[in-house]
Formats: structure tokens, sequence, C-alpha cells
């Protein structure tokens, strides 16, 4: 009996806790808050979070959702969940001939323009496993390999426990990202098994505590990212881009893209025109990176601090009062 | 001695000895089903004539899509009501001042817990703050109550429900398993096509995972109310209605309070999943810290989500009145802060003398606060019901705590609105683990001498436990893995259990997932081997030495509640991404129970054991590997049953490490929203667990029965 009364005593210190005023948010109150997806990988977000800084002046709040990219996201801005989303790398997405437009999509996700940042994919190795490091007393494991018709002659360089006699390429880590590694190390006869790590995380913190060790290794990484601030790669080529030998050939370069809700667009037509009309280039998305990811700065101090140095390139990108 | 001797001496036909039949057919059909897996050179697979006609994938796909497009706007629409109530709840704690939600947490822990639980919440909630996670934890605490909340509202009407009716009963109970069993995972994706995006859907998910316990400890705690008590209230007259309300649910609460306990700690865990959908919070502190590699930021979330299970843990236990307070002798002080078995140190005395003072100066002080408060509402209400003013009186002064509480609570609101604003969580508190913690990582990944050690069980571990294992469980075909496991749950349960078994696995193998089910079966059996030759002498050890014991018991808790993302990174960054990693990630996870349950199967050996063998002149060695050991196995198998659960639940966190099978299956639909998919492979991980658990408990019953224990 005694517990009841007790519990009865602490719903209602919750209660006149409670009665404590509350007041909406004023974003809130004026139809100003936004909700939109934060991309799961740094230059993603730096792309968003100035997006978000230059529309904060206005009076838009954005409400940040960390949710993996991929259909997802594509379902929740169908769905208005969320208002816009920021730098899909067409490539990677598999739900853009489905609802943009512009791929011959339904029009149920409307296309924001290109963000500036042009992707680079492909089969990276470190510096070292070419040219040897003579401080770290690495010696050259593969001297003589520059393109992938050289990698079976290496193939013994790379191998692993789990692959056998074949080598081990650190393959594209999500599933969803359709990468067609191993159709394309079929398509090109390579003698490698390709190893999916599962995550970004993952795939980063292999290569990075391998390179520390300094073993040889053949791993999928794209451009622009810090991994190259941190690590000292070398791309292998492979054959040039075609659409008809995809995906025995290098990687479409991507042109990345902004996508929104279409009633958005209608709705807020000022923040969807400063979106189609940004241009970030990958040098300067590059900057912000290296100085969050390797210089472990706080994100949005870095995006501010660029915004600051760089007023000319984001002004140019604002559209006037409407 | 007598009944096992007996045995030994029956022989069945052939002249075999009983006892040898059951080893000897076992090793029989591993040898012939060696023999057949070396022969095939193929992975084994269902006929096509089942697997193309048995396409279940299409068919959930196709239903979620009818779902989608009926009841679509239904579901947002209750989704934006929950939604509402979250926002209210997250704002409330993150507007507050530090100091409101700090005495929020110490109050309650000071009422139930008493003193050192209360410093325990201080510490807990402060540590939020010191590592600059403030606004996340209030942002999962907004979102862990709403869960629980409506876990509580919910969970205790069905829990009564099926104490009052056997039917409900029997058709809740499966559904509740397989709310447990089934990865969190598989229904996030659904959550958000019908709830959208964010708290909502997250809400709703953790519900399904963590009200189970709820329901159940409801119904439990109210069907175990003595027949006597009920005859008694039924003779007064009560309808069946007042006797459930005035009698069964009031001796209930215990049991309930337990409930909420084991659903809070269950909420917990999966609101730091629930990231994937956009939750928020600490786990995507947790998630984020992972994704750019950073081990000492993510171990800075895990630990504030460590504190906070810790606290809501002890709180709540407190609560449901377990707790019980050593006899004093008489004139012996009570220890508020130190341990009582301090007592006799004059230090110690001491120390608790002061304490004590000040424990009744402010407890003085407090009533006589009530006592002045009750006064002042006494004078102003007698003006209208001079009994009325009476029993408030009564009221106020019996609950001092709660009345003094609540107007310390108030006064610092209206301190920090009309006098000065406490603010923020003050930054001269604020500490970090970032640095210590990274440098350590990284100077274990280049370390030689740790490199090779963990090259070695890299190697060992993949070349002789798993790789072999896969390819066995791969190549066996499938009817003879199936008619093994058939064989076994006959033997081991029933005939009724083989028969639901083997059609569990069939259904497995017409989805077209077998090979992924063997890949998950073959990581769970490394998993369970590992966990027994680490933890069993672990455990072991705890049992002898107390020091030891003291030590490793945070320890273990620290690794049941710290969310595996924190320790995914570092076990890569050591042992390399790939299945091993997957293992040993696994492993940490699953490896408590086995310890916990080993010390105590040990422990709870009666005294006399321990005498009979020290009286033969037993030594240290022979008392435990003869006596103890054995003795000790039921209880260690239930550690083990604990594991195999545990390990499968993990099964869908460690792809994101490399881990294979099922697990990745269920990962992959979520990557690619892909509702069927995740739902066939988190089916078949429900079923697998199902027929694991069955096993396991039959083995441990039998050994129970056989040393008497029953």
């Amino acid at each position: 009996m005694k517990l009841l009364k007790q519990l009865t005593g602490a719903s209602l210190a919750i209660a006149i806790s409670a009665m404590a005023s509350f007041t909406p948010t004023t974003a809130q109150a004026a139809g100003k808050l936004l909700k939109a997806p934060d991309p799961d990988w740094t230059g993603g977000v730096v792309t968003c979070r100035l997006i978000e800084f230059i529309i904060a002046d206005w009076g838009y709040k954005v409400k940040r959702v960390t949710i993996p990219s991929g259909p997802a996201v594509a379902e929740a801005l169908r769905a208005g969940d969320f208002q816009y989303a920021c730098e899909s790398w067409p490539t990677y997405s598999t739900t853009k001939e489905k609802f943009i437009k512009k791929w011959g999509g339904d029009g149920s996700i409307a296309y924001l323009g290109e963000v500036g940042v042009v992707g680079e994919s492909g089969y990276y190795v470190p510096r070292y496993v070419i040219e040897g490091d003579e401080a770290r007393g690495i010696k050259a494991s593969a001297p003589d390999l520059k393109t992938w018709e050289d990698l079976n002659k290496y193939k013994e360089v790379f191998k692993s426990l789990e692959t056998g006699d074949k080598g081990r390429l650190i393959a594209c880590p999500v599933a969803a990202w359709e990468c067609k590694d191993a159709e394309r190390i079929a398509a090109l006869k390579l003698d490698y098994h390709p190893v999916e790590l599962g995550s970004e995380a993952a795939h980063w913190a292999e290569m990075q505590a391998s390179y520390k060790r300094g073993e040889p290794f053949l791993a999928y990484t794209w451009e622009p990212h810090w991994i190259h601030a941190a690590l000292d790669l070398v791309e292998i080529k492979l054959p040039d881009y075609s659409a008809e030998a995809w995906p025995a050939s290098d990687w479409a370069q991507d042109i990345t893209f902004n996508y929104a809700n279409p009633d958005f667009v209608k709705e807020h037509p000022r923040v969807a025109q400063l979106i189609k009309n940004m241009n970030l280039t990958n040098s300067e998305q590059a900057k912000m990176i290296y100085q969050v990811d390797v210089k472990k700065r706080k994100l949005d101090e870095v995006v501010r601090e660029w915004m600051s140095q760089n007023e000319a390139i984001w002004k140019a990108w604002v559209p006037g009062e409407s | 001695m007598s009944a096992v001797e007996h045995q030994s001496q029956n022989t069945g036909p052939l002249g075999i000895p009983e006892k040898w039949v059951l080893p000897g057919g076992v090793a029989l059909g591993l040898a012939v089903s060696i023999i057949i897996a070396m022969q095939m050179s193929e992975q084994t697979k269902l006929p096509a004539a089942i697997t193309e006609k048995f396409l279940i994938i299409d068919w959930i796909n196709v239903a979620e899509q009818w779902l989608k497009d009926n009841y679509q706007e239904a579901t947002r629409k209750f989704a934006a009501v929950i939604e509402g109530g979250l926002e209210w709840l997250d704002e409330f704690l993150l507007f507050k001042p530090w100091v409101f939600i700090v005495l929020g947490f110490a109050l309650p822990s000071l009422a139930f817990g008493g003193l050192r639980l209360a410093l325990l919440s201080i510490i807990g909630v402060c540590f939020w703050g010191s590592m600059d996670m403030w606004d996340p934890a209030m942002s999962t605490l907004a979102l862990m109550g709403m869960s629980v909340l409506l876990s509580v509202i919910f969970g205790v009407g069905l829990g009564i429900l099926c104490s009052q009716n056997d039917t409900v009963e029997a058709i809740v109970r499966p559904v509740l398993d397989t709310m447990q069993t089934m990865p969190s995972f598989v229904y996030l994706i659904p959550a958000i096509f019908f709830f959208g995006i964010g708290g909502a859907p997250a809400i709703l998910a953790t519900m399904i995972y963590a009200m189970p316990p709820m329901v159940r400890l409801t119904n439990l705690g109210i069907r175990q109310v003595p027949d006597n008590t009920m005859e008694a209230a039924k003779s007064f007259g009560s309808t069946r209605l007042q006797t459930l309300y005035k009698v069964q649910i009031p001796l209930a609460l215990p049991s309930i309070m337990l409930g909420i306990n084991q659903t809070v700690m269950m909420a917990l865990g999966l609101v730091v999943l629930a990231t994937f959908i956009g939750a928020g919070g600490l786990g995507d502190e947790v998630w984020q810290a992972l994704r750019q590699l950073n081990v000492g930021w993510s171990l800075e979330g895990g630990l504030s989500i460590v504190f906070m299970a810790i606290i809501f843990d002890r709180l709540s236990y407190a609560m449901s009145g377990k707790v019980t307070k050593p006899a004093l002798g008489p004139g012996q002080l009570e220890f508020r802060f130190l341990p009582q078995s301090w007592d006799g140190k004059s230090a110690a005395i001491a120390v608790e003398r002061v304490i004590n003072a000040i424990w009744h100066v402010v407890a003085a002080g407090g009533n006589a606060f009530a006592r002045f408060i009750g006064t002042v509402i006494y004078t102003l209400t007698r003006i209208f019901s001079a009994d009325f003013a009476g029993r408030i009186f009564a009221w106020v002064t019996q609950h001092a705590f709660l009345v003094t509480g609540l107007a310390l609570l108030y006064a610092v609101l209206l301190f920090d609105q009309h006098v000065t604003a406490i603010g923020d969580y003050p930054d001269a508190l604020k500490f970090t683990l970032r640095g210590p913690v990274d440098r350590a990582v990284d100077w274990l990944v280049v370390d030689p001498t740790f490199v090779v050690i963990t090259k070695a069980i890299r190697a060992f571990t993949y070349l002789y436990l798993l790789n072999p294992l896969v390819k066995f469980l791969t190549l066996l075909p499938w009817w003879y893995t199936i008619a093994a496991f058939g064989i076994v749950a006959w033997l081991s349960v029933g005939w009724r259990f083989a028969i639901a078994a083997m059609l569990c696995l069939f259904f497995v193998g017409a989805g077209g997932v077998w090979i992924f089910a063997m890949e998950t079966l073959a990581t769970i059996v490394v998993c369970v081997l590992v966990c027994v030759t680490v933890g069993v002498p672990l455990g072991v050890a705890a049992a002898y030495n107390k020091t030891f014991d003291t030590l490793l018991r945070p320890l273990l808790d620290a690794m049941q509640t710290m969310p595996a993302f924190v320790y995914l990174i570092p076990v890569l960054m050591f042992f390399g991404g790939n299945i091993v990693s997957a293992v040993i990630a696994t492993v940490i996870y699953a490896v408590p129970p086995v310890v916990r349950l080993t010390t105590l199967g040990i422990q709870q050996l009666p005294q006399e054991i321990n005498e009979v063998s020290t009286s033969f002149g037993s030594s240290t060695a022979q008392d435990l590997f003869k006596i103890k050991l054995p003795m000790a196995l039921p209880s260690i198998m239930l550690g083990l049953n604990q594991a195999v659960m545990m390990a499968l639940a993990m099964q869908v966190i460690t792809p994101l490490i490399g881990g294979r099978g099922l697990g990745h299956q269920v990962f992959d639909a979520l990557n690619t929203a892909n509702t069927g998919k995740g739902l066939l492979a988190g089916t078949g991980i429900v079923l697998l667990a199902i027929i694991l658990d069955r096993l396991s408990q039959a083995w441990s019953a039998t050994q129970r029965k056989a040393l008497g224990l029953d």
C-alpha cells in the first residue's frame, strides 16, 4: 500500500513540475521548422550544414535526422517527413529512376540541381606498396603496379587469411551502394576476392589500421574524402567508364545533386532556389573535410569558419528576397 | 551414486553398455556427416521446385505495399500524436536548468534508495554534463520516458487481460516470445513507412521490444496472489472488478515494478539502435563517433548510457521494494554512506556520525517545513471545511519528504526564472576522455607484441574453428542437417518439438536463406565455445577469490549495458575486418552470463560438499574438477543458454564489421528498405533461437535431474 501512495506522490510530482511553462519555439510558430537527413559521410554533412547555416539567418531552423542514406531517405522525402536532402551520388542511388523526373521517374521527388561536388570512385593502394617507404622501413611490395592489368601479377601481396590464394579487395562496404565489385572482378578476370566489411566505419578503420602497420592492401575509395588527407593512396586505373561495359569498368563521374519534396519547393521557393544555386567545388569541400576528419575539429565550427572566410563564394548563391 | 552404478551395468542390444549408446550414436552421426560433407563440391540448397514457388519475400512486400496504400494515413495520424507528446517532453527536459534535472534524479533516489543511491544519481547525471552530452542525454531520456510510459500503460493492460483469461494468455505468450527475439532492425524499416522518421517510429519500435516483460510480470504478479486472499475478498462480496483493483493489482505491485525495471533496461538498449531511423540522442552520438572512428568519443557516449542504465536499474529496483536493509544490533549506528561491514573501524564510525547528524538536521528541517506548509493550507481551507482541512494537514505532514522535495524543485525553477538564470551545465565541470583513449588505441594498433597476439587469435579462430565449421555446415546436405536436428530434438525434448523444429528449419531453407542460416549457426557455435573457454575459468576464479569477484562485477555490468557500437571499432582495428572480429564482439556481449552463472553455481553449493571433500583430503584442483564443476553444471548450462540467446541478438549488429549470415541479410534489408528480405532472415534468427533455447533448457533440466537438484 505504501508503494502505491509513493507512486501517486511521484506522479503528482511529475504533474506539478510539468506545469512549468512551455512555449513553442519561434521557428515552429512561423512554420519555418524544416527536417532534413544528416548524410552519413562527412562531405555530405558539410554540404548540408552550409545550407542550414545560410537559411538560419532567414529564421529557419533545421531538425537534423541521422539516418543511413539510401531508399529510406527517398521514402521519407516522398512522404514529406523530410523537406530536402543534400548531395546524392547518382551512381549509388537506386531510387532515382523511380522517383526523379530527370531520370524518368514519377516526379514524387524534385531535383534541386547540382551541388558542384564531383565524385570519383575507384580502387586504391597505399603509395608504399608501389614505391616503398624508407623512413618507415617498408620495401615496395608491388613496384610495377600501375593499372588493373597488373593486379593478378601481385595477388600474392594482397592475399589474406580469409581469401586463401586469391588477393583481397576491401570492397565497397555496403551492398545497397550497388558497386558491383564481384561482377567487376569476374568480368575483368581478376584473381581477387571482394570482402565487404558491412559499414563505412569498418572500411576506414581497416584501411587505417593496415596503413599504420605498413601492410599492403587494395581498397575501394572515393574522392573527395578525408582518407586521402590521412593516408597517401595511389589509384589503380580501371578501364575507362562506359555504360555498356559497366560494371567491367571504372565508375562514372558522380555529378552530385540535391533533392527535395515537391511541396517544399512550392512552399519555400527561396530556400529551394538557394539549394539550386549552390556550387561547392571539390577543393573547397575537401578543405573542410580535412579540418573535421583529420584535425578532429567540430564540424559546425569548421563550416562557420569557412563561411566567414569565403563570404564571396556562398553569398553568390543567395537569391534575392522574393 | 547407486543409481549411476546401476545404469552403467545395463547393456543394450548387441551387448553394448547403454551409457555408450548415446555418445556412440552422436559420434557415428558426426563421422558419417563429415564423410558426406567431404564428398560435396557445392553448397547445399533446397530443390529449386520448392524455393521458386515459395517466394515469401515477395509475398511480404506485396502485403506491406497493400497496408501502405490503405492504412498509411491512419498510422501517420497516430504517429503525429505520439510525436507531439515526445516533442513536448523533449523540450521540457531540455529547457529546464541542469540543477533541476540533477535534483529530479537525486530526490527520488534519496527517498527510495538512501544516500548512496542519491550520490550515484548525482554523479551519473553530472557525468552527462561533464562529457558534453547533456542535450543528447535529455533526448534519450525523453524518448525512453515516452516509450516506457506507453509500454507500461499497454503492458499492464495486456497483462491484466492475460491474468484473467487463460486463452488470452496462451495466445499472447508466443507473440511476446517473438517480439523479444525478432531483431529490431527487421521492423525499423516498416516503422519508417508507417510512422515516419524520428521519434514516433522509434518509440513504437522500442515498445515492441520492451513491452513483453511488462506483460509477463503483471500477469505473473496477479496470478501469484494467494487463493485464500481472493476467497476472503469474494466472501466480503467484492465483485470481480473490485477484487482486481482493490486486492490483486495492489498485491502485484512489486512484480509490476520489477516489470518496469526490465522494460526500462530493454528500452534503453533499443533507443540506441533507433538512431538508424533518426531517433537522435546518445545513440546518435555513439553512431557518429563510430563513423568518424573516434573511439574516445564513442566511449564517452557509451559510458553516458551505462550511467543512465545503472541509475534507472538501481532506482527502479529500489522502488520495487526488494532492497532489504541489514538488521542492526542494539545501539549500532546505521551506515548511510560507507559499507556497513566497516562498522568497528573508528574512522568509519566518525564519518558516519557526522553524516547521521546532518541527516537528522535535514530531516527535522524538512518536517518543520512540511508542518509549516500544512498549517498554511490548513488555515486557508478551514474556512470551508474543518474536516477536509484536517485531512490535508495530515497528508502534508505525513509526506514531508515529498512536499519538501517538490518545494525544492519549484524553488530551483523560480530561482532560475526570477533571480539569475542557472543556464547550462558549467564548462568548468566538463572533462574529456577522448585524448587518452584515442592514444591508447593508436598505440595498440601498431604495438608489435599486441599485433602478434591478435593475429594469432584471428588465424586460429578462422582456420581451425570458423572456416571448417562453416564449410561443413554449408556443404552438408540440408536434409541431413534437418534430420540430425530432428533426432536430437526428439531425444532431448520430445517428438512434438522434433517435428516443429524440423518444420522451422525447412521453412528457413524453402525461403532461400539456408546457407545464411548455417553461417549463423556456425558463428553461434564458435561464439559459445569461446564464451565457455573464457567465461568458465573467469567465473571459477571469481568464485574462489572475493577481490577478483568485486573487480569483475562492474566490468561485466558495463559489458552488458555498453552499446556494442562502442567496442566494434577497436575490435575491428585490432583483429581486422572479418568474421573473426564479429565473433570477438559477440563474445564481449555474450560472455557475462556465463561468468556470472559459473560463479553462482559454485557459490551456491552447500557447505557440506566442501567439508566432505576436504575431509577426504582432496586437493583444490580435484575438488574443483571432480565435485564442484560437475555440481555447478546446470547453472553453467543456464549461462550457456543465455549466451546463445545474446549471441543471436548480436548477429544483427556484427555485420557492421564483417559479420555474415542471417544477421547480414537483415542488415542489408535495412539498407535497401526490403522488408520481406529482412523479415524472412529475422524469422530465421527467431526460429534458430527457439530451437537452441529449448534444446539447451532441456539439457540443463536433465543435468539437474541427474544431480538430484530438482
